[in-house]
């Protein structure tokens, strides 16, 4: 029988297809072929991306020219612009502002076909400073309330340039999803006393079904609720609400954790289309008890359709303790 | 001789080409069509168009495709997306176009875009 979850933070149902128990080899995914031609995100094509505001590993200091090993450039198309006053105002019952935003894009290597998985330790661990770096720089402006990291791989999740990047959106405003989250995880608080991702982890390490991998810092989880076959969250074990409070070591800890977490997808499911965000407190907040900032992880594998935007439910034909068990089990060395 | 700027219009749609056409010839350019990206390509290599307008969305090789490979044969001839979808433009591939207008039937800023780019 099918079974119905709900998850603790913000009270979602997902409907666990059971009886399906789809495993990795019956999904099918769509092999993408590379179409190759010119890449405006290669190195030696500075010339074709906005300024960079951010670049690693040049010994000259040459912007936008080749010999950087990590790279950040404004949206040339942005969706938000960051020029202008936000001029909040009011139309009868309705809520508007001008579109002020900062768009970036973290091209996160200077070398076409390398994937994350493929990053080496140093390389990876570049694309986590970079965030933080944007972050910290972004959240001096005083119109900004949150900045929102994401990557989308694979056409099917919402990228068609194979060039390995990941995108950055500074918001005048908390995201409706993650003011849910903050909100959930507040009134788990105010009763319990307790963070609830603490909370989760905690149980998940006892009952050992749902974990994926962990370290000394990080711990990768399939969550009870997800929404889609293989999704992951990855949380740091020690109580953290902000990515911008990780020491060193912890960013060390994450690239390995995370490398971990993405090469076994990738083995169970290669080159499987995906999206991942990136879930910290709004900028500017005190450390928060209640939260706890996490990646999570959605393989595309399953269709949204009229069922979930009619009822915010979601439908998942693999329970998650069998995604977990099967990525747990892959043989990273085979 | 004809020393008149030479314009590639790529689009599926007949409508456009008209359109297109006319306003931009009135503009003192000369305007050369093609239906699709094959065919485009092929007039690109020929012509050596000073500029090219892309549509993005059409049967077959897809605009962006098109875009890519001009760009990879022609890095300094200037090319200009146009697509009736302004969605297109959070496709990363679409950054090696130098510019990206959504389609209008009122064609100012597509004839201020080409004036801006046009070599």
């Amino acid at each position: 029988m099918p079974e119905l979850r709900r998850d603790p933070i913000i009270g979602r149902w997902v409907i666990i297809a059971k009886e399906r128990g789809k495993r990795p080899s019956d999904f099918i995914i769509e092999e993408e072929k590379t179409k190759g031609g010119f890449c405006p995100l290669c190195a030696g094509n500075e010339h074709t991306t906005p300024p960079e505001v951010l670049a690693y590993g040049r010994s000259n200091y040459a912007p936008d020219t080749p010999g950087w090993t990590l790279r950040v450039v404004p949206n040339k198309f942005p969706a938000l612009v960051i020029e202008g006053e936000l001029d909040k105002q009011g139309e009868g019952i309705y809520d508007k502002m001008n579109g002020i935003g900062a768009h970036e894009v973290i091209i996160e290597t200077p070398r076409h076909n390398e994937t994350l998985v493929q990053m080496s330790h140093d390389q990876l661990i570049q694309v986590f400073w970079a965030y933080r770096d944007r972050m910290i720089d972004l959240a001096k402006d005083m119109r900004f309330r949150y900045i929102m990291i994401f990557k989308n791989f694979g056409r099917a999740a919402g990228a068609s340039l194979e060039h390995s990047h990941s995108q950055l959106i500074a918001l005048p405003i908390v995201p409706q999803r993650i003011e849910e989250e903050i909100k959930g995880s507040r009134r788990y608080f105010d009763y319990k006393e307790r963070c609830v991702y603490c909370d989760i982890i905690r149980q998940e390490r006892s009952q050992n079904l749902r974990i994926v991998c962990e370290n000394s810092q990080f711990i990768v989880i399939c969550p009870y609720a997800p929404r889609a076959p293989f999704e992951m969250w990855l949380m740091p074990k020690n109580h953290q609400s902000s990515y911008l409070s990780m020491d060193n070591a912890q960013f060390h800890s994450l690239t390995d954790i995370f490398s971990e977490a993405m090469r076994r997808l990738n083995k169970a499911l290669p080159r499987v289309p995906y999206n991942y965000m990136l879930h910290t407190a709004p900028i500017r907040s005190q450390q928060m008890e209640h939260y706890h900032w996490h990646i999570e992880i959605m393989p595309k594998l399953t269709m949204i359709a009229g069922f979930e935007w009619g009822t915010g439910f979601y439908i998942n034909p693999t329970p998650p303790e069998e995604s977990a068990k099967f990525l747990r089990e892959i043989d990273l060395e085979a | 001789m004809n020393d008149k700027k030479k314009i590639l219009v790529v689009d599926d749609e007949e409508s456009i080409h008209l359109l297109y056409k006319e306003e931009l010839e009135e503009e003192g350019y000369s305007v050369q069509s093609a239906m699709n990206g094959e065919e485009a390509l092929d007039l690109f290599e020929k012509i050596e168009p000073s500029l090219v307008i892309l549509d993005i969305n059409m049967p077959g090789m897809d605009g962006i495709e098109v875009l890519r490979k001009m760009k990879e044969q022609r890095p300094d001839i200037p090319v200009i997306l146009s697509s009736a979808y302004p969605e297109y433009k959070q496709d990363l591939a679409s950054w090696a176009s130098d510019d990206y207008i959504v389609k209008s039937f009122n064609l100012d800023e597509l004839k201020k875009s080409v004036k801006r780019h046009i070599k």
